[in-house]
């Protein structure tokens, strides 16, 4: 339904050099109380890193994304 | 492309890779100037200079440019313009449309969407040379997407600032096509231009900084022959596109509503007309290939953006 649900940072079938996807969902828009985009929730560093982030690194972050989706703030 | 491999940008570069509402933001930092290429769009621009900021650590923005004036790619000039005195600069064709605001000219009415009036300062024009992040950049005319988009070139690093005219899967709609304009020929001299470009890295205007440049030529070449073999083609993706741009603006809406955006918007209303389906039943197919796509999901007369 939404690729914060469907993407699965470690699916032991996928191939580990295949590209991480963005978990960007347009909504764009950080949240004040816990200082992570409200769409994706990232922060402003790993936002900022994303492009440049090896594969690794994107998939620590998508594993912090899992947790932080189910924080009510 | 070596997948596990991550970009290595030249020291000053940072690139803000974001979704497809907003463009990709490109701050290029030296000792003399702090410049940034492309905002973003309007609804994201808090979020842009929250980037900005971030990426600055304390100095002020001195130049904004812009590849072009779409609304996904200059929405956040105002409110970098309210909070940092910088100098900023867009395609020289633009400037009469800016300079009074004309927002039929310059597509947000003509589109659907938002921008909020901002202004200029100066003007860049193919063979301009920038200095950016210490480096030489040139600047290209790249029609065909927009027929007055620049990109940027800095042959010392071979990276291109390739805006809307190269993705990694692609490159923008062409727009002209739909008002009877000339855009695929323009299309096709920017991708031969850029073939004929050493270029190792493309920073493009949506989508991840990319290295394997001949692949994406490839692809784009193909779409762009594929596109231009039949103009009902390109009028049908670039319906498809600009409904899935204003989902993701408002999240959802009713396909009586679709209806309505296409009937006020020029260009959507151009698009259709190049398709010989009556409007409800194309807006019923285009809603299906976006929920076929995974853009969206019905529920019962309202379509759902799933991103």
């Amino acid at each position: 339904m939404s690729i914060l649900y469907d993407y699965e940072p470690d699916n032991p079938l996928a191939n580990p050099s295949a590209e991480v996807p963005s978990p960007c969902i347009g909504i764009c828009k950080m949240d004040a109380g816990s200082q992570w985009c409200s769409g994706c929730f990232r922060s402003i560093d790993e936002l900022t890193a994303w492009s440049t982030a090896s594969n690794d690194s994107k998939r620590a972050v998508w594993r912090q994304i899992k947790q932080r989706m189910f924080v009510t703030t | 492309m070596a997948l596990d491999q991550a970009i290595t940008l030249p020291a000053g570069i940072h690139v803000f890779e974001r979704g497809w509402l907003s463009s990709n933001n490109i701050l290029l930092i030296d000792d003399d100037s702090a410049a940034l290429v492309d905002s973003g769009y309007l609804t994201h621009a808090e979020q842009t200079l929250a980037l900005v900021q971030h990426g600055l650590n304390g100095r002020s923005l001195t130049t904004l440019i812009n590849t072009h004036l779409h609304s996904d790619h200059c929405g956040g000039n105002a409110l970098l313009q309210r909070t940092y005195d910088c100098r900023t600069l867009i395609p020289v064709a633009d400037a009469p449309a800016v300079a009074v605001w004309d927002e039929q000219v310059l597509t947000y009415k003509a589109t659907g969407q938002q921008c909020e009036r901002f202004r200029y300062d100066g003007c860049i024009a193919p063979g301009d040379q920038l200095k950016l992040a210490g480096l030489q950049w040139q600047v290209m005319a790249a029609p065909g997407h927009d027929p007055h988009s620049m990109i940027l070139y800095c042959a010392s690093e071979a990276i291109l600032i390739s805006a809307d005219a190269l993705w990694e899967h692609g490159f923008g709609v062409i727009f002209p096509e739909l008002i009877g304009e000339s855009g695929f020929a323009e299309q096709a001299a920017v991708l031969q231009l850029i073939a004929e470009l050493d270029v190792r890295l493309v920073i493009p205007g949506h989508g991840a900084p990319f290295t394997n440049v001949a692949a994406a030529l490839d692809r784009a070449r193909s779409r762009l022959d594929y596109l231009s073999a039949d103009s009902s083609r390109n009028a049908r993706n670039a319906l498809k596109v600009l409904i899935a741009f204003l989902l993701l603006d408002s999240q959802q809406f009713s396909l009586q509503e679709v209806t309505e955006h296409i009937r006020s918007s020029r260009l959507m209303t151009a698009a259709a007309a190049q398709l010989a389906t009556p409007i409800d039943l194309l807006i019923r197919q285009l809603a299906g290939e976006l929920v076929s796509a995974g853009a969206a999901r019905m529920d019962g007369e309202r379509l759902i953006s799933t991103r």
